[in-house]
This record gives C-alpha cells, structure tokens and sequence, in this order.
C-alpha cells in the first residue's frame, strides 16, 4: 500500500482488518471469564470496553472510529504505537493489531527501575531447556506463537523483568509482528532479528525464525482444545468436571482424559453440542459465549482466540488427531524463580515439551494459578505482579497433565545486619534466604525462655522452679546444650514423642477388644523412642509388621488401616509427605502422580491378608504367598509394585513385597523419606514446616527454603536417621533459640524464621502444666495414679476428660497432625477462667494454693517467686511482684475470723494463681 | 407469595418451565446466581442475620402419618389418622396436627426426601451426608460450617448451639468435630460448658478482682503472636467475661425472662426423655427462638422420640400434639416479630416408616421415603413439595434428595452450596452439597 489515508479512516479500516484477522486466525488473545470483554466490537454495535474507553465499528458504509481502542490504562503500550508513518504499513497494521490485543496491564509499570539496568538479554531460547538462550527460536505454522522475555541486570547484580519495558523492532519487516508484551506472532517465512531497546538506550538482540508458514497444523484434540476447557474452568471439580458434571455435561476433571471428552462432545448429546454445519449455532459456543442461558456464565469471548480455535475445530468436523501425532511430555517456565519486589511484575514464558523433541510456547494456553493471592496475582498472559506482603509465594501453571511452578520471593527490603552469628548449617540457610529477603532477625531468646521452650518442645512440660533456678544461675557456656541433652535422656522425651506419634498411627479405642493392642502400641511406640530406635528401622518395623501384636505391637497399626487404600495413603502421608488420595479417581491435580502410581503403590500392599489374632476381636497379619499385583481401577490392568517414580519391582511370590517397599524408602536416595521427617520435625519445634502442610509436599508447593531442606535431609540421613541427634542440631541452631519478640521489620513474617513463632500449648501439655502448678493432678480412669495427659496410650481418654477434647486432643482417626487443633474457642475460655474442675484445683486443700498459704516458713515474697520460677522459669520482676504482693496483702484477713473458713490469704492465692493460669505467658510457648 | 398446586409443568427434557425461565433470565444477564448474591451484598442487600433452627425428630418420623394420609390405601396401611382441610386449599395433613393445619400458608411440607440410609442417626439430617467413607476429620454439621463461614452475628454469642441433651441412643447425639476442626462444634449449654457458664463458687465480686490482677499480671507482649492465635485469646476471653457476668447468651437461654404468655403458647412438654432419645420440650423451640435473636447462626433441638415400631398411632396423639403446639408457636412467634424472612426453620427424622402397619400396632424403618417440615427463610410457603404413590411407599413425583434440602438451607442464608468449597484434614476440597440446587419450587 503507497497511499496513505487519513488517521481515523486508517485506524478503522484496520480495526475491521483485525476482526477477520483475527476471526481467521484466532488470533493471540486468551479470554478470561465473564466480566472482562475486550476492546473489539461485534459488528455495528457500540459496547463500553471495560476500561470506559468506546469504539464504534461498521464493518460496511461510513467508518467512523469514536476514540483510541486501546485500553486507556496501558500507558506505556500507547507511547511505542508508531504515530508517524515511519515503518511500512503493514507493520504498522500489526502493530496496532497487537496493540489491542494485549489484553490488560493491571497496573502502570514503573519506570524508575529501569536506570538502574546496565544490561538487557533476551533470556529464552527455543532449546527443549527454555532458558536455553543460544538455541535458536524456530516457529512452525501460522498458529506458533511465542512470549519474548528480556531480562534486565542491575549494577547491583539483580535480575529484573524488563518484557514489558522495553520497544521491540524486528528486521526484516512483515515477517514477524511483535507486540508490546513481547509477544511473537508469525506473519511470513523467513528469518528475523528483534532487537529490544529501553528508554536507557539498552539493547539486546535475538533472532526468530519463521517457516511453514502456509501450512496451518491440523487441529489435535487433547493438545489444542483440551487446554481451552481447562483454562476457561469449563472442566474444573466445580462445574464440567466434577464426577457427575453438571446439567447432563460431564468433562474429565482438568482434562486428564481427552478420549473421554470427545465422547462426551461429539458423541453425546444426540450431537447437538456441535453443528458443523454452522459452528456458530452449537450449543458449546452457545453456552460458553452466554448467548444462551448457562449456569456457568460467559466463558468465552467471541472475538477471543480460543473461540476461533474451537469454531475452527468444529467447522472442520471435530478432528480428534492422528494418533502419530506428539504428545506433551512436559513443560517448564521460565524464569524458575525471581526475587521481585512489591509491585513489580515478571512475565512468565512456558514451553512445552513434546513427544517428537519439539517445542512450543503455551504461555497463554496454560492455567496460572498463584498460590497466595495476597502475596501475587497471575494474569492469564502469565504476567506475574507481586503484592505488598513480602515473602515467598509459588506460581503453578498447569498444561494438560503437567504442572510446573515458578517462585516469586518478594524482600521485606530492609538491610539485613550483615554479620549475623551463624552456629551451624542449618543458620547458614536460613540466614542466606533472609539475606536475600532483606529480613533482619530477632535477637535471641533469654535463658528462662530458652529452657521453658526447650522443656515443652522436647518433653512436653514445664522446667521445675529446681532446674529453671540451677540454669539460669549456671554460667556454663555450653549449659543451652547441656540441657537439650539432658530432655533428650529423660523419659518425658520418650512419653512426649510418642504421644505424637501414636496420634498419626491412629491408636484408637474402638471397643474393649482394642485395649490391649492400644498400649501395646503406644508401649512400643514410646520404646522405640526411649532407646532412640533409628527412624528407617521405626518405619519398616510397622510398614512391614507380621504376626501377632503381641510379639510384635506394630501389627495393631493395621487394625484402624484396614483397607489397602488406607494403608497406602497412610503410608504416602505419614512416611512420604505425599498425599495420594486424590490419585485413585483420577490424575492428580497438583501433582505429576496418575491413578496408574497410585495402583503402583497399592501392589505392595495387595499381599496382606488376615487372620484372627491370639485374642478374640484381634487380628494378625501376614504375607499371604503370590504375585503382588493391583488392579488399575482405570485400564482394569494389573500392575506390579512401582514406588513412586520408580522401575516396577520384580518379586517373587513369597517376597512379601512390604520389604521392598520398606528397602525403597529407607535407601539413602529416596527423594521423600528424610525430607519429610526432617520437614515434620522442623515444624514441631519451628512452628511452621519448610514445607506447609507438612504432608503436603509436591512440586506445586515448594518449600520455602529448599536448600535448608535438603540440607536436614542428608544431614539426618547421612547420620543414621538419628532422631535425637537431629532434635539436638535443630535445638543447637540460632534459628530456633531466636526470640518471639519482633523487631520493627519481621513482625509480618510467618515463613522465613525471622523469630520463633509462639504457639498455644497443646491440649495434654496445658493439663499438665496447670497440673503441676496448682499441685493436683487429674485422675484418668483406668490408668495408674500419677499417669499425665501426655502419657494416655489412645484417644478414648477424650470421652472421659472434658478438657482434653476442648483443648483440641486429636481422636486419633487421621494420619495427618492436622487433626490436633490450636484454635481458641468461647468454651475454652469459659473452662479456664471458670471451670469446676480448675476451681477444685485451686481449691484444694492438699493445692499449691492451700500449702502457699499454710506455710509459715516462708515469705510471700519468696513464695510469689517459686510460682513465677513454676510458671515462667523466671523472676519476677518489680513491677510484678509489687503487683502480686499487694494484691496478697489487701486480701490479708480481718481480724476475729471464723477458723472453719478458708482465710482470705488461701483466697488470695487461689487467685493469684487462677490470674497465672491465664495469662498468655503461661497459655503459650514462647 | 406465588403458590404452586400439584405437579410441575415439565418441558420435554425434563426441564421445569419455571426452572428454564429462571435460567433463561439469569443467563441473559450474565450473572450467576451466586454473582447476583454477591452483587446483592455488595450493595447492602441481603442482611447477614440470616439464621437456622433444626428441629431433630429422633427415631425417623411416619411420613404417611402426618403431612400426606393415604386416604386411597387400604386400612391396613392407611392407619388410624384422618386428613383434615388446611389453609392452603389441596393441601391436607393429619388431623393431629390442626394448629399447624391452620397456618399451612406459612409452611412447607416435603412429602418425599430420599436418600437415606436405614440408620438411627442424626449424621444425614445434621451433616447433609451419609455415613459411608466419612473424609479425613469427618463430615462437618451444617451448624459448624456456618460457624466457620459466617461465625455468629453477634460477637457475644457463639455462632452454633446445640440444645439436645445426651441422648441414649448414642448415634443419635451429633456435636462431633469434623474437619472444621473443633472450634466449630456446637456450644452446648448443657453438661460442662453450662456449668462453666454460671460462676463456680465465687462471687461476681471476686471474679472481678481477678479479673483486674489478671489484667496486670498479663503483660506478655501481644506482638509475639504471629496467627493472631492471643488475639482470639483475648476477644473469646472478654465474651467469656460478658457471659459470667451479665450477657446475651445467658439471657437469651433465660426462658423466665419470655412473657408468660408467650412460653405458655409453646407450652411446657416433658423433660423427661422418650424412649432412648430426647425430651419434649417445647420450651427449647422458644430458648431457639431467642438464641437466634441473640445472633446464635444455628440452633439444633431434638424433640422426643419417633422410632414407633409398636402402638403408632397412640404414640403419635402423644407426640403430634406437642409437635404441633410447640411448631406453630414457633412459626407464628417468628412471624410477628418479622424474623420469617431471616430465620429458616426445619424439623425432620432420618427417614420414614412402613406403609405397613405391623402386628404390633407400629411401623417399622423406611429409608426409601421421609418427609420435613420447612417454614421462615424468605421461602415461598404454602406448599407441599411431592407426593407418593398410593401406598405411600415411594415418591409418585417430585422425589427430593436430603441435599437439596441442605441446599435450600444455605440458600437461605445467602450460601451457594454446590459452588463454596472447604477443604477436609487431607486438603481435598468438597462442596458443601454435590451438585443440588435448592428447590426450585419454594426459593
């Protein structure tokens, strides 16, 4: 074209232009949901895009164009579209083509970071690694797309995401445009060189190569329109996907089985869903665009991409593919991770890897999900932009049945102190990630919280006033070890570990033919940990259990997990951090794990067999001989043992195959075993694991400092799966001896260790604690006098003691730790500040109360220390003590009491200790 | 308010005019129901003192003996009741029940649950579920899962109360902490918790004092606390307060503080227990009633004993007069105190009984049909939903599964059941019903 016609003649014509552009080649643009309609108008109709901004457009007769139908919003996008004539015309057609297609920047990106650049890169290659920048970019066919990132170094040393920042030019023209996101369409064969410059003069240069170009590839079912569904939610658990589907619709959740959706589609229905004849007229466009009532509501754009790739499916006949067409056998994003701070964005490129070596970018093909909404928002372009909470947060994107995740750590920003005392390795990790976050640490913890955290965290109780007065005067400087040790000896270790444990390996109480097996169980658990039983021996002793339980206890475990599909999911939790329930039905949705590892795994159970123990309602377990095989609920297949992303295991008939799986897990390589106790451990004392939930570890939720992780794991492995020792290296660690107290900057902090994170008491701990300091214990039926909340061998003590079901005691039934609760309630509360059975502790004349107020020996002021030593491990200091002692001395009794009455001086204690009990020095460890 | 008179008009594919209509009109507006919701609340519509009080029938109610008598049955199945006329012309109920009778336009009744399982549980009308292959932590009640969404609407009161006493039969008690964990089971102001209600050997002085010592000795620093865990601490201490002292929640369980008059419309039934499961106390309809006023989010009751396996039809002119007394004074009351559109009433049993009368005078276990009672909640009463066949033996037309009935209570309270989600111990998420919709018929 040589002529050139007036701006708003040009700008219409080219808007009609890219309407059948677009109509044609589905164009670039993704839709989102309902809510989000674009600037392009239907014909002769005059809609508000959502940005306020209107476009008028007829497609015949006078072409009047009302105002600019780009997003108003997008500044930056605005200032690069060619004013002048400058470049061809077809360039410019394509220009402002993808100009509107952009979609929408959520906010203006700020342009002050861009000084500090002192180079730019082009940072993704066209190799099967997409971070592989020599390898060269190819696009085949007019559908290839491809996302540009361009990475920004600083002086400093720091990456930053300059895709959007930057003007793109590529020569020759026409063939390729590339948009303001950086987004590569093909327009002819041949070979171009995009160079990229910023508003600094900066520039950097790739190369793309374009072929095929008239050859429009054959539309594939599952890798093509599949996608669509899951992106638009058509097939999520809510809707479509859901086992049932919805209004007489049913898809495979997220996709997972493409053959079945074709059925569902084109088989269906009578045929109805899909008219090639008129594409438009079927029922799937229909519903989907919301032209016609759909409970769902407008999914799909008509002018968006996905609506013409679907229409043009339809219109050919519903093509499901040749089967030698290539399959998707993974996909990666780039950039992995990226430090960003707040309000900055990064776009994501991800490709997918096929069956036949190719590559293709489905940046805006695949679903972004952020992991935490508050900490990150991911558009469907995959424009990450980070929020103002500081912190780690994971971005999954899904494809098919692949995922892949890309971590965003957002600093604080502040400047870390840059020495910071570092006492082993498990410091040095810590201390690099908060480097990097800009986190600076609390100071450490003083000596009396150090041995009342200690003694709750490793023994569940309270430091006698004895010990805690005997520490705090030691001037040993290794007597914070010392200590640690001696908790490690003693038998409230063992009696505290096993109540946790005996939780997870669900000891429960069903009737009176459980009793035995219920201390027999716990009795052993507790052993085990009394004599520091290595952790892999632990687990293969109950994974491959045999017999009767009394010779052998860890056979009762398999009373409450009956069927084979508790054991491996117990397994999977407990030992594996895994859970892999999701995976019996269908492909698991966050993770790599089908229903054919799920059956895998199932086979080393499928040998189990039962028989009547040596008491009546008991059982015993044995290996019963044959070909460990289960049956693929799916294919109706056998399948041989297979751990998780193992070989299958070849096993002979009289193998019991629990062995194998037991030899599997314990071996120094497996990816799962140590790093899941390590995570367990490290929430137990830490509060938080690295891994959150901590038996929820997969590729989709990373942990928060994977080296630390990896680091515990070869530690304890590499140590003989020694659990003391590793509760030693943790206890031994700055990281855990830090205060609860925050500074100015890490009072948000919840995942980087900035500071010890309190936390309540649990149920048994706070009985016995309030146990100890009134001096009357509880009494549990059926157990011997003196037995402590934290010694009970099962959950059945739930029923009888009001307390510990209040306070959150876990009934055993789940393999998860989850079940345990922390949160308050109004009937907590009410028990503690008013309870009968607090009240009759603290009443007692045989109670702390009543010998405080007895004893003549005695000063009030050295009494009011002996509790705060029974409380707090610590003195009380002038505030508080004046406070305690005046409240003791207006309480004094009148002169001419009635002897038969408790003196008011016993009230004053009873109270004074009630007001100890509640505070939350005393309800929390801190 | 638009009656419906019999069956539904049905389009060919099974699809009723009225639900196609209603589709119709949301789908041309681009707006979902729960986005209209949404909408609704953002602009203020919609009040959030939205409430529910579940009548518990324990022992599986005779549906044939008391919404639908099956006059065209052959005596041996049709029983002893006869049907009178209601206010709502073709509806009829048994002649037990005449004061609900006369005030039918105000209520609901669903003459064909399905669904159920031959169990003397509570689990299905407390849950919306079965018991089979219960998730990781348990199937939530409906009560603890809006403690857990919505909380109470009054911050001096707990959001989910349950006032049925232990009761024998042990699968009939319900309360159990579920996958919500167990902050969200029921406040039951029975047993311990009513004892730590009312001030234990001390005076109000004294809990005063220490009170004020515990404000001084409690000065750990508040910033320590990283999940806001003292916090709660602290907000459910000062309601605990509130409650020892002078609170809501007591008065409102305070049945002498209610005009005489008033308790007498309810009238008094007996505390004594029925059979292995609750006492009859219409008393407890009226503490429901004031609980709910009080911002409580769920009340549950459970009212006498209904596992009628011999002398059904005296049992029933035991049991159907103070059920009728104490729900049409429970109904009416709300009404005139304008609480019908906010609170949603519902009383039903965990299934029905046999057509057949036995020989011992009784019918026994009917899971294939059951019936409810529903009134309040903004709903379009007057109506009875369905109808069995001749013999009562099964739905005719119109069968509703027990979750579309639970669907229909969230709907009340401004919930989209099959699209919220909360996730179990094992962080797989479920909807809080699969899939049904709320009756269409009466929302």
């Amino acid at each position: 074209m040589t002529v050139h016609p007036p701006n708003s003649l040009r700008r219409a014509s080219l808007a009609g232009v890219a309407l059948l552009w677009l109509a044609a080649w589905g164009g670039t643009e993704p839709t989102q949901a309902q809510g989000r309609s674009q600037a392009q108008n239907s014909r002769n109709t005059r809609r508000p895009c959502s940005d306020g901004c209107v476009a008028q457009v007829r497609t015949s007769g006078k072409r009047t164009v009302e105002a600019n139908a780009e997003p108003v919003r997008d500044r930056v996008s605005r200032n690069s579209l060619p004013e002048s004539g400058s470049s061809s015309p077809s360039f410019d057609r394509s220009q402002s083509l993808l100009a509107r297609e952009q979609g929408r920047i959520s906010s203006p990106l700020p342009d002050s970071k861009a000084d500090d650049l002192i180079q730019l890169t082009f940072t993704r290659g066209g190799g099967a690694t997409s971070l592989d920048s020599n390898a060269e970019v190819v696009l085949r066919g007019p559908q290839a797309r491809w996302q540009l990132l361009v990475t920004g170094r600083s002086s400093a040393g720091q990456l930053q995401d300059s895709t959007r920042r930057v003007k793109y030019e590529a020569t020759p023209p026409g063939v390729v445009a590339v948009g303001e996101t950086g987004w590569v369409t093909p327009l002819a064969n041949g070979t171009a060189r995009i160079t990229a410059s910023n508003a600094q003069g900066l520039t950097a240069t790739t190369t793309v190569t374009i072929r095929e170009i008239d050859k429009p590839q054959s539309i594939n079912f599952p890798n093509q329109i599949v996608p669509i569904f899951t992106k638009a939610g058509c097939n999520s658990g809510g809707c479509h996907g859901r086992a049932a589907g919805q209004n007489g619709f049913r898809l495979s959740l997220l996709g997972f089985e493409p053959r079945e959706d074709f059925e569902h589609l084109v088989v269906e229905g009578r045929g109805r869903r899909l008219f090639p004849a008129a594409p438009e007229q079927s029922l799937l466009l229909l519903k989907a665009t919301g032209s016609q009532p759909h409970g769902g509501g407008q999914r799909l754009d008509k002018d968006s991409p996905a609506f013409g790739l679907l229409y043009r499916w339809i219109q050919q006949g519903m093509p499901y593919g040749d089967a030698t067409d290539p399959k998707v056998v993974g996909i990666e994003v780039a950039p992995e991770m990226r430090l960003m701070s707040h309000g900055e964005t990064q776009q994501l490129a991800v490709t997918a890897m096929y069956s036949d070596g190719s590559v293709e970018d489905v940046t805006r093909l695949v679903q972004h999900e952020s992991g935490n909404r508050d900490q990150a928002e991911v558009e469907p372009t995959g424009l990450v932009q980070a929020k103002e909470r500081s912190g780690q947060v994971a971005v999954m994107v899904r494809f098919q049945d692949q995922v892949a995740v890309f971590r965003a750590l957002i600093p604080h920003g502040a400047k870390a102190r840059p020495s910071l005392e570092v006492k082993n390795f498990i410091d040095e990790w810590v201390v690099r990630n908060l480097q990097t976050l800009g986190l600076p640490p609390s100071g450490l913890c003083d000596d009396a919280t150090f041995i009342r955290r200690t003694a709750i965290d490793v023994a569940g109780r309270l430091p006698t006033p004895e010990e805690a007065k005997r520490f705090l005067a030691d001037l040993d400087p290794n007597k914070r070890e010392q200590w640690v040790d001696a908790l490690l000896a003693s038998p409230e270790y063992a009696d505290y570990f096993a109540n946790k444990w005996n939780a997870i390996l669900r000891n429960k109480r069903r009737d009176e033919t459980s009793i035995r097996g219920n201390f027999l169980l716990h009795s052993w658990i507790r052993q085990s940990f009394h004599e520091n039983k290595p952790y892999d021996r632990f687990m293969r002793e109950i994974v491959t259990a045999a017999g009767d339980m009394s010779r052998t206890p860890p056979v009762a475990w398999f009373r409450e997990v009956q069927q084979i599909e508790d054991q491996v999911q117990d397994t999977a939790q407990i030992f594996l951090g895994v859970r892999l329930q999701c995976a019996r039905c269908h492909h698991h949705p966050f993770e790599k794990w089908s229903q054919q590892d799920y059956f895998g795994f199932s086979a080393f159970f499928s040998r189990l067999a039962r028989k009547s123990g040596s008491l009546a309602g008991e059982q015993a377990v044995f290996h019963e001989r044959g070909v460990a095989a289960a049956v693929n609920t799916k294919t109706k297949l056998p399948v041989k043992p297979t751990a998780l992303g193992s070989a299958a295991f070849d096993l002979a008939p009289d193998q019991d195959p629990r062995e194998a799986l037991a030899d599997w897990m314990a071996s120094k390589d497996n990816p799962f075993f140590a790093r899941t106790l390590v995570n367990r451990y490290w929430k137990h004392f830490l509060g938080r694991g690295l891994v959150e939930p901590e038996d929820d570890m997969r590729l989709t939720n990373p942990a928060t400092n994977p080296e630390l992780l990896d680091a515990l794991a070869r530690h304890f492995v590499e140590g003989g799966y020694d659990l003391k020792e590793l509760i030693r290296t943790i206890c031994r660690s700055q990281t855990y001896q830090r205060s609860s107290y925050p500074n100015e900057h890490n009072s948000a902090d919840s995942q980087n260790f900035s500071r010890y994170y309190a936390k309540r008491l649990n149920a048994e701990v706070l009985l016995d604690a309030i146990d100890q300091l009134t001096g009357v214990p509880t009494v549990f039926p059926g157990q011997p006098a003196g037995t402590r909340a934290g010694q009970l061998p099962d959950n059945s003590f739930n029923t009888t003691s009001y307390f510990l079901a209040l306070f959150g005691r876990p009934n055993h039934s789940s393999a998860s730790e989850s079940e345990r609760t922390d949160e308050t309630s109004l009937a907590q509360s009410l028990h503690l500040l008013n309870s009968r059975s607090i009240q009759e502790k603290l009443n007692s004349p045989n109670g702390r109360a009543a010998l405080l107020a007895r004893d003549a020996s005695r000063t009030d002021d050295d009494k009011i220390r002996d509790l705060y030593y029974r409380a707090y491990s610590r003195e009380p200091d002038r505030t508080e003590l004046k406070a305690a002692l005046d409240y003791l001395r207006s309480k004094s009794e009148p002169a001419g009491r009635n002897a038969g009455q408790p003196t008011k001086k016993v009230e004053a204690y009873q109270d004074t200790l009630w007001a100890m009990i509640n505070t939350k020095e005393f309800l929390f460890n801190h | 308010m638009l009656t419906i008179y019999g069956p539904q008009h049905r389009l060919c594919d099974g699809v009723s005019r009225r639900n196609f209509l209603r589709i119709g009109a949301l789908g041309m507006g681009g707006l979902t129901m729960p986005q209209l919701l949404r909408a609704e609340r953002q602009a203020g519509i919609g009040k959030s003192e939205k409430s529910i009080i579940m009548i518990y029938l324990p022992g599986g109610p005779p549906h044939q003996d008391m919404y639908e008598i099956k006059t065209e049955a052959p005596s041996e199945i049709r029983g002893e009741y006869k049907p009178v006329k209601t206010s709502v012309p073709g509806i009829q109920i048994c002649e037990h029940l005449p004061l609900l009778a006369r005030m039918a336009d105000k209520l609901i009744f669903v003459r064909t649950i399905v669904g159920a399982k031959d169990s003397h549980s509570s689990y299905q009308c407390m849950t919306g579920r079965l018991k089979d292959n219960p998730p990781p932590g348990g199937w939530p009640e409906i009560g603890s899962v809006l403690s857990k969404l919505r909380g109470p609407a009054h911050t001096a009161v707990p959001a989910y109360v349950n006032l049925s006493p232990p009761m024998r039969h042990r699968p009939y008690n319900f309360g159990q902490p579920s996958y919500l964990g167990a902050a969200h089971t029921p406040f039951r102001p029975e047993g311990d918790t009513r004892e730590d209600m009312t001030l234990n050997d001390i005076s109000i002085d004294r809990l005063a004092d220490r009170r004020a010592l515990l404000a001084s000795f409690d000065r750990f620093r508040r910033d320590a606390d990283q999940k806001g865990a003292m916090s709660g601490l602290d907000a459910f201490n000062e309601q605990a307060f509130d409650v020892l002292t002078s609170s809501r929640l007591l008065e409102a369980l305070d049945l002498q503080k209610e005009d005489r008059k008033i308790r007498e419309r309810y009238g008094e039934g007996t505390p004594q227990h029925q059979g292995d499961a609750a006492p009859r106390l219409m008393g407890q309809f009226l503490l429901a009633r004031r609980l709910v006023e009080a911002g409580v989010r769920c009340v549950t009751v459970s009212f006498s004993f209904w596992d009628w396996h011999g002398k059904n039809f005296d049992r029933g002119r035991d049991n159907l007069p103070p059920f009728d007394q104490g729900v049409s004074a429970l109904v009416e009351d709300l009404h005139q105190r304008g609480l019908d559109k906010d609170v949603t009433v519902i009383a039903w049993g965990e299934f029905g009984r046999t057509p057949k009368i036995n020989k011992d005078g009784g019918r026994d276990h009917w899971p294939r049909v059951s019936c409810a009672l529903l009134a309040g909640g903004g709903m379009r009463t007057g109506q009875a939903i369905g109808a069995t066949n001749r013999l009562g033996e099964e739905p005719k037309e119109r069968p509703v599964h027990f979750q579309e009935v639970f669907a229909t209570l969230y709907h009340n309270l401004g919930i989209n059941a099959s699209q919220t989600q909360l996730p179990d111990l094992a962080n797989r998420p479920h909807y809080l019903v699969d899939g049904y919709q709320p009756l269409a018929e009466i929302i």
